[in-house]
């Protein structure tokens, strides 16, 4: 770091800390509205000085959660998966195996990365009810895997492109075939871009809104970004409760991200910024 | 891997050692069963919905093949609002984002000696929090008579003119795009960051002897070496914006009076709602083929600009 005057470094940390605040007030806010008893819900202040733990444990005892956050940890943990092994097998082919018509598979793949949702989601729920899908994890999955491929290629390609040829060789003497190389050498060695793309793609399965709005109208499957929108009603003169219920479900990925973010952030320096 | 298998070089070796295993025909094969998953998925949730999509926008309610559903759109005038929105939404949100995620990032990797991660998580964090979680405290936020924001103009002696944000026609896609901005100018800090923390040193030691100091440094030798990360930023911020639709959908519903629909919502809203199915995929190609347009511009200009720095 060049150096710099103490006047600069003083105006860049007040800077950084309004925006820090401006960050994080909305999560203080909605934390301390789920602590309010009814009379403070519609204060307009940021903290209210009195705290009761009532809607908490109201909200918990409730229980009526826990199906939303298994439908959600299901969907995105299986979306991940498939995710990271349809990407690897396509970038393993296209740039290792060089396989013919590669770069034809890429562009095609690749230009998928300007699909907004929004134009693919009529065909896709028609598709899902013909196929019985509706209502069911697979319906989530399925297109959400689908979404994440384009992202994840153009990540994981350029990782691999990276591997001297000369690796991969030497193992094939060793006796490995294709399988065995790319679990024992390609995969370790591109590790770092394979933690950015399973967080990426986590999240979005995790938040994903808009499809499952569509898909999942069952009450028993619905995730937990359908959630908001059903106690909304319920709670709508209560909302000490509703935002007890926004605070346990934004919760969970920030807590994730702060333990995770040394890898995220790991993994986009060590396979740079493309453009 | 082990360390003894690398090197010592055997080239010759390496060809017939591969050669000898499996004949060209095998490999070839093998490399297709490794594309056969992803490409299926790929082909069953994209390929086929955008073709269908194309398909049932040329089709009539009877089954007719007619541009009717095009020309629908072209005298529809919240198809008009929401193609207007959908521009606003692009430039406001690609401009207002990147520009914070420079500034900051720069403050955070050039001008502070210690808390990098500490800010870095911060500001991220927005960007991990479900947006339907998100659309409902804002909502609070901006609530005229009790919200948060109404407590900060109240506190001010200013309670008496504060603005009904989201009922006002004329404010109501600012104050989602907002939102917006808030929740992604996190992810555009980190890129950048990504992005300086890749620059040598060595050249900003050079450019600092040819005199680019302080703002000429900025402007001139830290902005136009970044290009290729804003140019990936604001393609990525184009198809984030024109994709928006829990924020709006929870915290406007496309009003007061369609006035904040966008392309994403009036879909969802012809469609879904309105069951006008064979309109709503005319609306989807409409989408499809802009944000193509913009992204094949932007790129273009992208490599232009870098062609010149």
């Amino acid at each position: 770091m060049p150096r710099t005057s103490a006047g600069a470094r003083l105006a860049a940390y007040l800077v950084l800390g309004i925006a820090a605040a401006i960050s994080l007030v909305p999560t203080i806010y909605m934390f301390d509205i789920s602590l309010r008893d009814a009379t403070d819900s519609f204060s307009p202040l940021l903290i209210v000085p009195r705290v009761t733990f009532a809607n908490w444990v109201a909200v918990l005892a409730q229980g009526n959660l826990t199906g939303f956050f298994v439908s959600s940890a299901l969907v995105s943990v299986v979306t991940v998966a498939l995710t990271l092994a349809c990407v690897i097998g396509l970038s393993y082919a296209i740039s290792r195996l060089k396989i013919r018509g590669g770069q034809v598979i890429l562009l095609l793949v690749v230009s998928a990365l300007l699909l907004p949702l929004a134009s693919l989601l009529i065909p896709i729920a028609k598709l899902l009810e013909l196929l019985g899908l509706t209502n069911n994890y697979l319906g989530l999955i399925g297109p959400e895997t689908a979404l994440g491929i384009p992202f994840g290629t153009v990540i994981v390609k350029a990782a691999m492109d990276d591997i001297p040829m000369a690796l991969e060789e030497a193992a094939r003497i060793d006796g490995a075939g294709s399988f065995a190389v790319l679990m024992r050498v390609v995969v370790p060695l591109i590790s770092p871009s394979l933690i950015v793309v399973a967080i990426w793609q986590f999240l979005y399965s995790w938040n994903e809104f808009f499809l499952a709005l569509v898909i999942m109208t069952k009450d028993a499957v619905k995730t937990l970004p359908l959630a908001p929108l059903y106690y909304q009603g319920p709670f709508m003169t209560d909302p000490g409760k509703l935002f007890a219920i926004l605070t346990l479900i934004a919760i969970v990925p920030m807590a994730a991200y702060v333990v995770l973010q040394r890898w995220f952030v790991a993994g986009l320096m060590e396979g740079g910024v493309k453009g | 891997m082990t360390a003894s298998s690398v090197g010592s070089g055997h080239a010759p070796a390496v060809a017939r050692g591969v050669k000898l295993r499996r004949g060209r025909g095998w490999r070839e094969l093998e490399a297709w069963l490794y594309v056969l998953p992803g490409l299926a998925v790929f082909a069953v949730f994209i390929a086929y919905p955008i073709t269908a999509n194309i398909v049932a926008s040329l089709f009539g309610p009877h089954g007719d093949v007619t541009m009717a559903n095009y020309r629908q759109a072209s005298g529809d005038a919240v198809f008009w609002t929401a193609m207007r929105n959908s521009a606003v939404w692009v430039v406001l949100c690609v401009v207002f984002e990147a520009a914070i995620g420079f500034v900051l990032a720069l403050a955070i990797e050039m001008y502070i000696p210690r808390g990098r991660v500490v800010f870095r998580t911060l500001l991220f964090l927005p960007m991990v929090i479900t947006p339907s979680v998100i659309a409902l405290v804002f909502s609070t936020i901006y609530a005229p008579d009790y919200g948060l924001l109404f407590g900060v103009f109240d506190s001010v002696g200013l309670g008496g003119h504060f603005p009904a944000i989201l009922g006002d026609p004329a404010t109501a896609t600012y104050g989602v795009i907002a939102v917006n901005v808030w929740q992604w100018s996190g992810f555009f800090v980190l890129m950048y960051c990504v992005g300086l923390t890749q620059i040598d040193r060595e050249l900003l030691a050079a450019a600092a002897i040819d005199g680019a100091v302080g703002f000429a440094r900025v402007r001139y030798v830290i902005w136009p070496l970044l290009y290729p990360v804003t140019t990936s930023l604001v393609v990525l911020g184009t198809i984030q914006a024109l994709q928006q639709f829990p924020l709006i959908f929870l915290m406007t519903e496309g009003g007061p009076a369609d006035s904040t629909q966008t392309l994403a919502t009036y879909i969802f809203q012809t469609g879904f709602v309105l069951n006008e199915m064979h309109y709503a995929s005319a609306v989807a190609v409409v989408l499809f083929v802009l944000s193509l347009a913009l992204i094949v511009v932007q790129y273009r200009l992208g490599r232009e600009r870098r062609a010149h720095a």
